[in-house]
């Protein structure tokens, strides 16, 4: 069947099997690897993408029901050549081990702080809560998203003043 | 060279990761993530049963099916037809028994796996199902059914351990306690399952790419199982989506199913596993039922420990001799022990295997013999920390395998100090223990299920605070176990970039930045003007495994090793040109050379294109090898590792007594890891490995009824979320230590072996209750039991 | 394995209607999908019939929340995380918000649907404890006509509900309640973070002078499916509220318990413990 949507901000139509679940094929189709795969049923969260903006596991969504939608994935999170804020925190808290979850950690992250700009920690662990990470132990994840709020608030204040 | 630099510039600062941006930005390639022209893809098949002869297999519905590109099964392997590393009793495909549900008979591929599941049910297998053992203490019975007959025995391997006259020690002992504790099998749960290319060559050799954890060891097998040499195959290491000792033996086995389909199609093949298809085949850690006699002073004085375990290996032997040989060298745990009798003994089962394990068969005697000393304290009337002081082994002490500790600093009680003293721990051990003690109303019968009305508690009662700890040491390295050394190359560039090449893997955690950071300590450079390469079998010599928490110390000293040699020749070319005496000494640092008396000084860069138009080689194989140690099988003793390192938990939990749910509020965690070289990676070893150690502690388990596994997926098999660990602190001291880059040692492992053994004695603290079986379930904490479905088949209710 | 599927995507409630209408079995509803994609991949009985989906996504009235009078009335594929979000729900039936924020992770509030929670009658859903005191009524729909029924009656045992293939859940019915009802949700899991739960209690409760005017007690979990407890909840009815009839009442949800399940291998665990989270959970609505 044919679908239409919007896959990193650039318009897409493609013709895709009615079995393919969206990390099908955002992996084959779209050649985005990015997006991992850790269990099939919604229980680890390493194929987080945004839908319309909210984390969603792309093991759960056929690419069926993704018409007309907008879809975020791991490789549309940098600003252009750059990395986010989010992204460069990830790296300086030393929240990256092996690196399997970080990009459904940072997608999870991403839609938290578009929803809330000032999460309490207890937010944050909700927020990554379907995100399994066997290797960081969380907390430095944690620190990296924290940062990044206080970041971008620093930089709102900045403006202002 | 001065062997214990103190200043350094870069060593033991935060270091962003060297591999960091490719995985935030998703373009880093695990194995699933790389494709190849012409790929087949395939399934397994395997039989529902856990213990079966196999009669017959009849492929013919299948065999003209124009989905399936072929068949693969036993008679496909030219070579080795059984693979292991001590016991080759692990077939790369089944053909007489099947001897665990995992178990895999033979691999159908072709292009689509969709295609390929649908058509898998119709191949007609035979098979008699055969008496299943899943106790281990039955399979030592003289009329037990052997699961590998050609061993004559179930037993996989007993090590003993003779110190001292147990029987005399006993005897003179004032107080002796007896008690059994029992540890439940474990999924290493790395997120990534494994996946696993072959691609055939045009050349008749093999390149093989996938999620694994020791490239040298799948090299090996492979070249064993093709019945080719070692050069014929070159295994690529993609970025690993972690392991934890897990990508190693199922691996192998994978890489050569993979290899056998490549060579018979002519076509690359893929194997990639669900996350079910991974727990069920995958090896886990070893359960193990453990029993401790002590006998002991009023004093506090310990004199004497009998020790028996008895690990449950599952079908296949894998690394259950290296596992339970960590054993039997530190069953006794970090205390100085006169009279030492220990068994270890490993056996087969129908159940999944067992084998290597991040902790590596410490996890389990440290939950036992740490829960066994707070038991000893509480009836001699002392806190923890009292009869831990009494005894632990100090600077030069001797173990129980009899081995002097003399050439390292001894730091075990220097780490409990320091956390005790950062937890306030005894005052708090002491409120928490006054609070819960006689108070044991919470625990349930078992047969009043209709509660009585002091079984009751009101909800201002019901949550208990508890505080405990646990102390270990751990020798380091493969120790009397393998043979230990490690290959480095560093080979610096003419324009003074560097290329580093480690023949230790990378496996998620870090290395590769930990090895960039020691050569540019050396150097004088900047990490990041340092390259790292591609694990690749084919251009560095074989290291052995990343395991047993030494790739830092062995690696470490290899990298520091090519270094201080590349060092050497840049200096005596600059002295020979500066016309300096051959004793000066010149400084690397700030991608400078300089000889401060002389004021002359090159930028580092200048100074390799200096040496390439001389024709001095810059590229260099470091070599490490650890110091010999002693070891005498019939007795258990020698200096069974070069090396050890210290540590001590302190968990603070609180526990609800209506419920038995556990809280990890915080975990202290003090480690002598010798010297850091990244505290950032060295921060998140200690905040995973303790996460995991307290999944082991409290929620994980990996439940088996007739050798069939109940958890198959994350839904079931719960490991810690970002929920469930309110804080962890890790503290660093760093002893002093010869060996590796600086002394910098092993954490990977300590990180996480001490964990349950401190949550347990917090649970202790917190209800007055002792548990002796992990994991403390909802159940456990209540009823002092696990439920299973099939309790009540059994009318045991 | 996900089947060759065919996927329709109607755009008005009657279309949807007609597309279910031939009452297959090959053909079912596909709300958020958080169910049944897993259940393809595990090769669940439950769905192996399954040929053509019916999206729900483009049908308005199944989407909103909207408030009447009387009464506050849910589409059926309103979200978790929608109802999380809606002041309505929140000031009218907190325990639901408070049931559905303990549902899965964020990723599967997002997607996960209050119908597609009950619709299988799984014996773990946590919505429908709170549904039920708050005595919910579901409104279905087939081609042709329109019923309502009470989500009580509708659940008839585990997996099996009223609803036939030819029907579709379009909407739920909360009547407001009484302002002075106060009440509490518990669950139990295994972990903190995304757990199946063990056990799930709903309670509310008027009173007045210390005496008991009115109370709903729903389990979950522990009862093979979400249930009230209507004899419990007459006899406390008209009761003072003391310390003893906590008791009492606890062991009495106990014994309750006890005869809808039998006695199961988690029963020496699972019956205990709801006496005593029950316990509890009076307290903090008795004595708060
Ligand atoms: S793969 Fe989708 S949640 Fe695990
Ligand atoms: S970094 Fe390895 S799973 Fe999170």
């Amino acid at each position: 069947m044919k679908i239409t949507f919007k896959l990193n901000g650039e318009n897409v139509s493609i013709e895709v099997e009615s079995y393919k679940r969206l990390i099908d094929m955002l992996r084959e189709d779209f050649e985005l690897t990015g997006t991992k795969e850790g269990c099939s049923i919604g229980e680890c969260g390493a194929c987080t993408v945004l839908m319309d903006g909210k984390a969603v596991n792309s093991c759960l969504v056929l690419a069926a029901q993704i018409d007309g939608a907008e879809i975020l994935t791991i490789e549309g999170v940098n600003q252009g050549n750059n990395l986010s804020d989010l992204q460069r925190n990830f790296l300086t808290h030393g929240a990256v081990q092996c690196g399997f979850c970080t990009p459904g950690m940072i997608l999870s992250s991403l839609a938290l702080l578009n929803e809330n700009p000032n999460p309490t920690v207890e937010e944050i662990e909700e927020s990554i809560a379907g995100n399994l990470c066997r290797c960081t132990g969380y907390k430095q994840i944690i620190e990296a998203v924290k940062a990044t709020a206080e970041m971008s608030n620093q930089k709102l204040r900045n403006q202002s003043a | 060279m001065e062997k214990n630099k103190k200043n350094f510039k870069i060593v033991g600062k935060p270091i962003v990761r060297q591999d960091g941006v490719t995985k935030v930005t998703g373009k880093a390639k695990f194995a699933a993530d790389y494709n190849f022209p012409n790929e087949l893809q395939s399934v397994m098949l395997r039989i529902h049963s856990s213990h079966a002869l196999i009669k017959s297999i009849d492929f013919s519905c299948i065999e003209n099916d124009s989905n399936v590109a072929a068949i693969i099964d036993h008679r496909d392997i030219p070579g080795d037809k059984k693979v292991g590393v001590i016991k080759k009793d692990q077939p790369i495909f089944c053909s007489e028994k099947v001897v665990t549900p995992g178990d895999v008979i033979a691999m159908i591929v072709g292009k689509s796996e969709r295609e390929l599941i649908k058509i898998k049910d119709k191949i007609k297998i035979e098979y008699e199902d055969l008496p299943v053992l899943t106790d281990p203490s039955k399979s030592l019975e003289t009329d037990a059914p052997l699961i590998h007959p050609e061993y004559k025995s179930n037993l996989i391997v007993h090590y003993p351990l003779r110190k001292g006259n147990v029987d005399s020690g006993f005897s003179n002992s004032e107080h002796i306690l007896e008690q059994t504790y029992t540890t439940q099998n474990i999924e290493h749960a790395y997120i990534e399952p494994e996946c696993v290319t072959a691609i055939p060559q045009i050349d008749n050799s093999i390149k093989i790419i996938g999620s694994i954890q020791n490239p040298h060891t799948t090299r090996r097998i492979v070249a064993a199982v093709l019945g080719i040499s070692l050069s014929q195959v070159v295994i690529i290491q993609a970025d690993l989506g972690g392991s934890f000792g897990g990508k190693d033996d199922t691996m192998n086995i994978l890489s050569a199913r993979a290899a056998v389909a490549a060579i018979k199609t002519g076509r690359p093949v893929k194997i990639k596993y669900s996350r079910e298809d991974s727990i069920l085949e995958s090896y886990k850690r070893h359960p193990y039922v453990m029993h401790y006699k002590v006998g002991y002073n009023s004093s506090g004085k310990i004199t004497t420990m009998k020790i028996d375990v008895t690990a449950d290996g599952g079908a296949y032997a894998s690394m259950s001799p290296f596992v339970t040989w960590r054993t039997v060298v530190q069953a006794t745990g970090p205390y100085e022990i006169e009279n030492v009798w220990t068994d270890v003994k490993a056996v087969y089962t129908n159940n999944p295997y067992t084998g290597a394990m991040r902790g590596f068969g410490s996890p389990q005697p440290i939950f036992a013999q740490e829960s066994i000393m707070d038991e000893i304290a509480e009836r001699l009337g002392m806190n923890p920390v009292e009869i831990r002081e009494i005894n632990a082994l100090k600077q030069n002490s001797v173990t129980s395998t009899g081995q002097r500790l003399e050439n390292h600093e001894v730091t075990l009680t220097k780490a409990m100090k320091t956390a005790i003293e950062k937890t306030g721990f005894v005052d708090k051990w002491n409120n928490y223990r006054n609070q819960s003690l006689d108070k044991s109303n919470f625990i349930l019968s078992g047969e009043d299920l209709i509660l009585s009305e002091d079984k009751f508690i009101s909800r201002q009662d019901k949550l208990r605070r508890g505080i405990g700890l646990s102390i270990s040491l751990r020798g380091c390295s493969l120790g009397a176990e393998g043979i230990d050394a490690a290959a480095a190359l560093v080979a610096v560039q003419p324009d003074g970039s560097v290329y580093l090449l480690s023949g230790l893997a990378e496996n998620g955690q870090g290395l590769r930045t930990t090895y960039s950071i020691v050569a540019a300590e050396i150097l004088g450079i900047a990490t990041d003007k340092i390259i790292y390469l591609e694990q690749d079998t084919s251009r560095i010599p074989d290291s052995g495994p990343t395991v047993a928490s030494r790739a830092t110390l062995m690696g470490g000293g290899a990298f520091r090793n090519a270094s201080e040699i590349i060092q050497k020749r840049i200096t005596n070319l600059l002295l020979n040109e500066w016309q300096l005496d051959k004793e000066a000494e010149l400084i690397f640092e700030d991608s400078m050379i300089k000889h401060i008396a002389s004021n002359k000084s090159i930028e580092f860069t200048e100074a390799c294109s200096f040496a390439s138009q001389r024709g001095i080689n810059l590229s260099v194989v470091g070599w490490y090898k650890g110091p010999d140690v002693s070891w005498d099988e019939e007795i258990g003793q020698g200096s069974a590792y070069f090396t050890y390192v210290y540590g001590c938990h302190v968990a603070e939990v609180s526990v609800n007594i209506n419920t038995g749910e556990i809280y990890i509020n915080k975990i202290t965690a003090v480690h002598d890891a010798g010297k850091i070289i990244n505290i950032l990676g060295a921060q998140g070893q200690v905040y995973g490995g303790s996460t995991q150690g307290a999944g082991y502690a409290v929620w994980e388990e990996i439940d088996k009824h007739n050798g069939f596994i109940r958890e198959m997926n994350f839904d079931q098999y719960l490991i810690p979320t970002s929920k469930d660990i309110k804080s962890i602190d890790a503290i660093f001291i760093e002893g002093e230590d010869d060996y590796g880059a600086w002394g910098a040692k092993s954490l990977g492992e300590p990180t996480l072996e001490l964990t349950a053994g401190a949550i347990a004695n917090a649970v202790k603290n917190a209800t007055g209750k002792r548990y002796f079986n992990l994991p403390l379930n909802l159940e456990e904490i209540l009823l002092n039991r696990k439920l299973r479905p099939e309790d009540m088949k059994r009318g045991s209710e | 394995m996900i089947p060759e599927l065919k996927i329709l995507r109607p755009e008005k409630l009657i279309d949807l209607l007609d597309l279910i209408a031939p009452a297959d079995g090959a053909t079912r509803i596909l709300a958020g999908g958080t169910d049944i994609i897993p259940g393809f991949h595990i090769n669940s009985k439950r769905f192996s019939s399954i040929r053509k989906l019916v999206e729900t996504v483009k049908i308005p009235e199944m989407h909103e929340i909207k408030e009447e009078d009387d009464s506050v009335i849910i589409g059926s594929s309103v979200t978790f995380s929608e109802l999380i979000n809606s002041e309505l729900i929140n000031t009218y039936f907190p325990l639901l918000v408070k049931a559905v924020s303990k549902i899965g992770s964020v990723q599967i509030r997002n997607r996960a649907t209050i119908a597609g929670n009950f619709v299988n009658n799984a014996p773990c859903a946590d919505s429908v404890p709170p549904l039920l005191v708050y005595n919910a009524e579901v409104e279905i729909a087939n081609k042709n006509s329109t019923r309502k029924v009470l989500l009580n009656d509708f659940l008839e045992k585990p997996y099996k509900t009223q609803l036939k293939d030819s029907e579709c859940v379009v909407r739920i019915i909360l009547k407001k309640i009484d302002k002075t009802f106060t009440g509490d949700f518990y669950k139990l899991g295994r972990r903190r973070g995304v757990a199946i739960s063990r056990i799930t209690l709903a309670v509310i409760l008027k009173k007045e002078n210390n005496i008991i005017k009115d109370i709903r007690i729903a389990s979950g979990a522990v009862t093979p499916i979400g249930m009230r407890f209507t004899e419990l909840e007459n006899d406390l009815i008209g009761k003072e509220i003391t310390p003893e009839l906590l008791v009492s009442s606890s062991q009495k949800l106990g014994k309750n318990v006890l005869d809808v399940t039998g006695l199961r291998w988690s029963s020496v665990y699972k019956v205990p413990v709801i006496q005593r989270t029950f316990y509890n959970l009076l307290e903090n609505i008795c004595l708060d």
